[in-house]
């Protein structure tokens, strides 16, 4: 019922001062009694289901029926009382411990992500300015309580439920509760009996639009109206990432090809008169050979590297996947303010006594004359901005002020050039003023003056000069006031067009000293009424202001033109200064012509040039608002580099679905006969508004400025730009790029070795001789020996600049595509298995069994009861001693890959260039990588060769070097391929 | 991104048609007759290659190795031993003394297997000093084997009995120990065998004692010692007729010979061998 209180009620009820605010230790007492003035956040996900996501994802449904097909093959054997039973139920214990332990590491990378996420939103809070014992400080919204007083200006997100107890001009968007986006003006007066009508109340996590009020906090938290109605409307189903995408297209090729090639070996097997159930076993073989287990950990690793990579460089990535999302973003929409520029006004220029100065504050300009004393004072007085307590001894541009963009230039200006301007407030009180809003577009104050002589009151104002201009009937020139003629008021429209076209924030400044006898002391000024002259005044002056562009952008800018990344500009700024802005950064190039220029410089009519001369574009709003999707699409098309000034948040939304219509024409593969493919442009999007969270979820990757974004931008966002920089997101696009690159490599590299863990059983079930490596040895393979080797690929730095090439196609540049797949599969991949072929055939050859012997004697040599098998030399071996010799097979078969995978691992590195080219050295973790992979054997054949159920054997040394050739040919053979490469571009 | 229009089924047939064959640019499957070739032909020099060198470097392997002796033995440092007649499944003997269908496998196996030994093969092999290991020279192109003659098994040989027993009751099971190149047993090994219950069976071993003379050693590899013939022992089991239709499990080992292993936890027929007989009548 707080609205219908009175203020003296209130201050009862929540015994607290509305001029004074609370203490600090009431509020300490109140925050521990009610808690955090935060909405306990809705219930994600289960994490069991999250979890359980995990288990079946990727190739686990794959190992899964891997995982059964053991425990059946188990059961039947069992039954049968076949001594090797129990070998399946461990192989389908191991396949089953494998699924579960990628699925909980894949679980504990997402779950970390996500908790660095929380960790940043606590980092950086909604602030809320709050009266305190008796002084403005900006708190944590999370920390008001009942009780408080605080003070809300346009564009304030409203930290709690607040009965307004002043109020000017204030209007505020309650869309996130009605979803009525229609501003609707906000008073002290209750207006209602129900509290969601009533005017006086203003509902927390709404927007206050413009004008400025003062409230108590009535409710926090949960207790809100619309923590009350509980329903944040979180998780608009997102859409897949590309990178995502990828790895799906990725997995159904792999799988494709392990359950083509283990159901067709199973018929083979099948109709080779092969019993059914060896058959199965033969599949789990097929299955687990194909799959690389541990490549989706790994992939999960490499990007958390480099999103940690890119955290350093302040891009924060909510999302693993988003990582390399921005590396294949080929149009960014950037805001202008504080991601191009500074987002610090500063004062660039003046106007006075018919002459423009620079503001330059290193040089003086002419300080003497009258007018500027007179300007001086109009510029300290006539705003609301402060700095606040206790920074003096921090250097003035770095004080933290209380206060919008230009009045925080105006403050910083005064107090450089005048010093103490708090001072000069406080000898000129201030009696009246109306803040500045967006129908009456000046702000007007009225001060008694510090001479105590003077008992006229003055009135100082400022705003669009031309909206000053209409008010005034003199300009001052000299310290003299003289009449505005045309003459005169010509001179201010040439220095107002001059400043205005340097694309600066212009502002006009007038006074008025009150004549005495009308305005007495006692004088009562009403804002409202607007009791006192507005118009007749005197114009002083005038000063721009600009935004200084990041000294970063300009450089990020062309690094996104080399690289095919079209960059456009989305600003509700004036055209004028967007275009400026734009030309200064680079986004329209010092050569381009927009159509205006063009009829400018030809004299001709806007609508007899031709539009496709122009390179650049410069779009009004207000002309975006009548343009049908096509007309959008033809400017999209047409113009290489476009500015969108005047532009609502909204419309933001409609020049991304725009983006998203355009092909994107790069990609360094082929081009395709078919361009009819849209959709294909991946579109980045920055934004800090609550209002532009749609368009942050709709574009490919929603950026979000990490200090100016507010808390909606930031859920909503795929990103974080900690440092709100423009260049930021290029360095982002860089490691998005290498990456996809890596990724390329690391999966490269994995699936060669897939082929000669394959081969075996093919070879297996066709020529019928003793298993040349088990299941269990491929699985030490694929999620021991390789997994850091493949890691370590992530590091590997770009081969050539990979900035100078165009955005990926989303289409045409996969993953893994054919080539990748084939020279992969059918080459390397075949050469592995020969030289472990080689070892194999050399340790059962130098132990009795030569090759010709081998062939066909799997029958014989897995029967357990046949104990006198000749070898070739007419020696008998019982089925252990076979066995054993099997796996020392295992083993040297096994020692054999990995030493090919060094081979492997060293010609992955680069895809094109000469490995002398990019040097050995470089990439310290890829020697981290092979020294790992080598220990790791070493432990498994010395350390572990004892223990019967790994199956290694003690291996003897020389048989290391068997496939030593053959890594040496995989090698020079890739070493020519790469010449070829390098020789022949762009042959198919 | 918006939502993927889905294509009509007629669209994607056109383009699957224009994937197999483009009549335009004449690509089929992609790629140009030409291409095609190209890479087919590709392949087949590069498997080519692999081929012709896989073939080399396993040539290389073999011409490194001897074909005399393998290169190494460690693997089978100790023999094994094995029975014959074996079973087909398992190592269990069934069958029905009155039946002759049902032992007609084992004794045909067994006469399979003595046929080698019989006396009119061995006149080109020497009578050898029993006891004593027969070690030959070195330079020996064609090493001599001694002579192990099938009567030696007595009524285990097959000569009186040619059922070997099988349809008095009184099976006949060879013992033998696996070849092993070199091997030099110690000290006087012989086969003992033993049934798991006391007093099913009573058991006669020919040659007597179980004996395996060490003048069958040592073995220098079937291509120097083409005639050699490994020592036998037969086992003539009598099984009592209270244990008929049961199984009784005979386990036997080579006893006597310290570097004849018989107790290996892993390799159950390192040095022993059990099997189970189950005869009815």
């Amino acid at each position: 019922d707080d609205h219908k209180l009175s203020k003296e009620e209130l201050e009862e009820k929540y015994t607290t001062s509305i001029s004074k605010g609370l203490t600090s230790a009431r509020a300490a007492e109140i925050l521990a009694r009610d808690g955090p003035n935060a909405l306990t956040p809705p219930k994600s996900t289960p994490e069991i289901i999250k979890f359980l996501k995990q288990m079946v994802g990727g190739f686990s449904i794959l190992l899964w029926v891997g995982a059964l097909l053991c425990w059946i093959a188990f059961g039947i054997q069992l039954a049968q009382g076949v001594a090797s039973a129990f070998d399946n139920l461990y192989l389908g214990v191991v396949l089953a411990l494998v699924v579960i332990l990628t699925g909980i590491f894949a679980y504990y990378q997402e779950a970390k992500s996500t908790n660095i996420m929380a960790s940043f939103s606590k980092m950086i809070p909604q602030q809320a300015l709050v009266i305190r014992d008796g002084e403005k400080k900006e708190v944590p919204a999370e920390q008001l309580v009942v009780g408080d007083i605080v003070e809300i200006k346009g564009g304030d997100r409203i930290p709690a439920d607040i009965r307004l107890i002043f109020s000017q001009g204030c209007k505020v968007d309650n869309s996130s509760l009605t979803g009525e986006s229609e501003p609707q003006s906000r008073s002290c007066d209750f207006t209602h009996e129900n509290p969601l009508e009533t005017k006086n109340i203003a509902f927390y996590s709404t927007t206050c639009l413009e004008g400025t009020a003062t409230g108590m906090v009535i409710n926090t938290g949960d207790h809100t109206i619309i923590g009350r109605i509980a329903s944040l409307a979180s998780g608009v189903g997102n859409e897949k990432t590309p990178i995502a995408i990828e790895i799906e297209h990725f997995v159904h090729i792999v799988a494709g090809v392990a359950v083509s090639i283990g159901v067709l070996f199973f018929i083979i097997a099948v109709s080779m008169k092969y019993k059914v159930l060896d058959s199965i076993i033969f599949l789990i073989g097929i299955i687990v050979a194909n799959v690389p287990e541990g490549l989706l950990a790994t992939v999960t690793v490499s990007l958390s590297l480099t999103a940690k990579r890119m955290a350093k460089k302040n891009c924060l990535v909510k999302n693993l996947e988003a990582v390399e999302t921005l590396g294949s973003t080929s149009i960014i929409c950037s805001d202008k303010t504080g991601t191009l520029t500074q987002n610090r006004m500063t004062v660039a220029h003046l106007w006075f006594d018919d002459q423009i100065y620079s503001a330059d504050t290193t040089q003086s300009f002419d300080q003497s004359s009258q007018s500027w004393a007179t300007l001086s004072k109009i510029v300290t007085l006539c705003n609301r901005a402060e700095f606040k307590p206790g920074q003096e001894n921090v250097p003035i541009m770095k004080r933290v002020v209380v206060g919008d963009a230009s009045e925080t230039a105006l403050l910083k200006f005064a107090e450089v050039i005048l010093g103490d301007v708090m001072g000069i407030r406080k000898r000129n009180r201030k009696l009246a003023e109306i803040p500045f809003n967006s129908t009456n577009k000046f702000q007007l104050s009225i001060h008694e003056t510090e001479d105590p002589n003077d008992k006229r009151f003055l009135l100082v104002m400022k705003g669009a000069p031309e909206r000053i201009l209409e008010r005034c009937s003199t300009i001052m020139i000299n310290g003299e006031e003289q009449p505005l003629d045309r003459e005169r008021a010509e001179a201010f429209q040439t220095a107002y067009m001059e400043l205005g076209g340097l694309g600066e924030r212009v502002l006009g400044f007038c006074h008025l000293y009150l004549p005495e006898d009308e305005f007495p002391d006692t004088y009562p000024f009403d804002t409202d009424s607007m009791n006192f002259p507005t118009s007749n005044l005197c114009f002083v002056g005038l000063l721009s202001m600009i935004d200084p562009p990041r000294s970063t952008v300009p450089d990020a800018v062309s690094k996104c033109r080399s690289a095919g990344i079209k960059v456009i500009m989305v600003t509700g700024d004036h055209p004028i200064t967007a275009k400026a802005i734009a030309k200064s950064v680079g986004i329209i190039s010092a050569n381009s012509e927009t159509v205006e220029d063009i009829a400018k410089r030809l004299n001709v009519p806007v609508e007899q040039v031709n539009k496709q001369d122009a390179r650049a574009a410069v779009i009004n709003g207000m002309e975006l608002k009548d343009m049908t999707a096509e007309q959008l699409d033809e400017i999209l098309i047409n113009h290489s580099e476009i500015v969108f000034a005047r532009t609502s948040p909204q419309q933001k939304l409609i020049i991304v679905e725009g983006c998203q219509r355009q092909v994107n024409q790069g990609g360094d593969g082929p081009c395709h006969l078919n361009p009819t493919v849209f959709q294909d442009a991946v579109v980045a999007v920055t934004g800090d508004g609550v209002n532009d969270s749609p368009a942050l979820k709709k574009a490919d990757i929603g950026i979000a400025m990490g200090i100016a974004g507010s808390d909606a931008a930031k859920n909503a966002a795929d990103m974080i730009l900690l440092d709100d920089n423009f260049a930021s997101i290029v360095t982002g696009v860089e490691e998005g790029r290498l990456i996809f690159d890596n990724l390329k490599k690391t999966i490269a590299y994995t699936l060669t070795k897939n082929i000669a863990e394959l081969c075996p059983f093919l070879i297996y079930i066709i020529a019928s001789i003793p298993l040349p490596i088990g299941t269990i040895t491929i699985l030490f393979i694929d999620l021991g020996t390789d997994i850091i080797p493949s890691v370590a690929l992530a590091y590997e730095k770009a081969e050539s600049d990979i900035m100078n090439r165009r955005p990926r196609h989303k289409k045409k540049d996969r993953l893994v595509n054919e080539q990748l797949a084939v020279y992969s599969y059918l080459q390397i991949g075949i050469l592995q298995s020969i030289g472990a072929f080689l070892a194999y055939f050399t340790v059962y050859a130098e132990q009795g069994w030569l090759p010709n012997t081998l062939l066909g004697l799997r029958v014989n040599w897995e029967d357990d009861y046949y104990n006198d098998i000749e070898d070739s030399y007419g020696q008998e071996w019982t089925r252990y001693q076979r066995t054993y010799l099997q796996w020392s097979g295992y083993t040297a078969f096994f020692v054999s890959i990995t030493i090919q995978q060094v081979a492997d691992l060293i010609i992955r590195k680069t895809r094109r260039n000469s490995i002398f080219q990019q040097g050995l050295l470089r990439n310290k973790v890829i020697w981290v990588g092979i020294f790992s992979q080598i220990a790791i054997a070493l432990i498994l054949c010395y350390g572990l060769g004892s223990v019967t159920a790994l199956n290694f054997t003690p291996l003897r040394v020389q048989y290391w070097f068997v496939a030593m050739p053959y890594a040496i040919l995989i090698w020079v053979y890739d070493e020519i391929r790469k010449l070829f490469i390098r020789q022949y571009p762009g042959s198919k | 991104m918006s939502k993927e229009e889905k294509k009509p089924f007629s669209q994607t047939m056109a383009e699957w048609r224009q994937f197999v064959y483009n009549p335009r640019s004449g690509e089929f499957l992609g790629r140009t007759a030409k291409s095609w070739g190209l890479i087919l032909l590709f392949y087949l020099v590069f498997y080519g290659f692999l081929a012709a060198l896989f073939t080399f470097t396993m040539w290389v392997l073999l011409q490194t190795l001897s074909g005399d002796i393998p290169k190494y033995r460690d693997r089978i440092s100790s023999p094994g031993l094995m029975i014959s007649p074996k079973p087909v499944t398992a190592l269990e003997f069934y069958f029905n003394k009155s039946d002759s269908k049902s032992y007609a496998e084992y004794v045909s196996t067994l006469k399979q297997f003595l046929k080698s030994y019989d006396d009119s093969k061995q006149s080109k092999n020497i009578a050898c000093t029993a006891g004593k290991l027969f070690e030959q020279n070195e330079d020996r192109a064609v090493k001599q084997a001694c002579q192990f003659n099938r009567t030696m098994l007595g009524s285990c040989s097959g000569v009186e009995d040619d059922t070997f027993g099988y349809a008095k009751g009184t099976p006949c099971v060879l013992v033998k120990m696996n070849r092993i190149i070199g091997l030099k047993p110690e000290g006087e090994p012989h086969i003992q065998c033993s049934p798991k219950e006391e007093g099913k069976v009573q058991i006669t071993y020919f040659p007597d004692g179980g004996t395996i003379d060490l003048m069958y050693f040592p073995y220098y590899g079937k291509n120097l010692h083409a005639d050699y013939l490994q020592p036998l022992v037969a086992v003539q089991l009598a099984i009592n007729s209270s244990s008929t239709k049961e199984d009784v499990t005979i386990e036997c080992k080579i006893m006597g010979s310290p570097n004849l292993r018989n107790e290996d936890d892993r390799d159950k027929f390192l040095g022993r061998i059990s099997f189970k007989v189950q005869m009815s009548e």
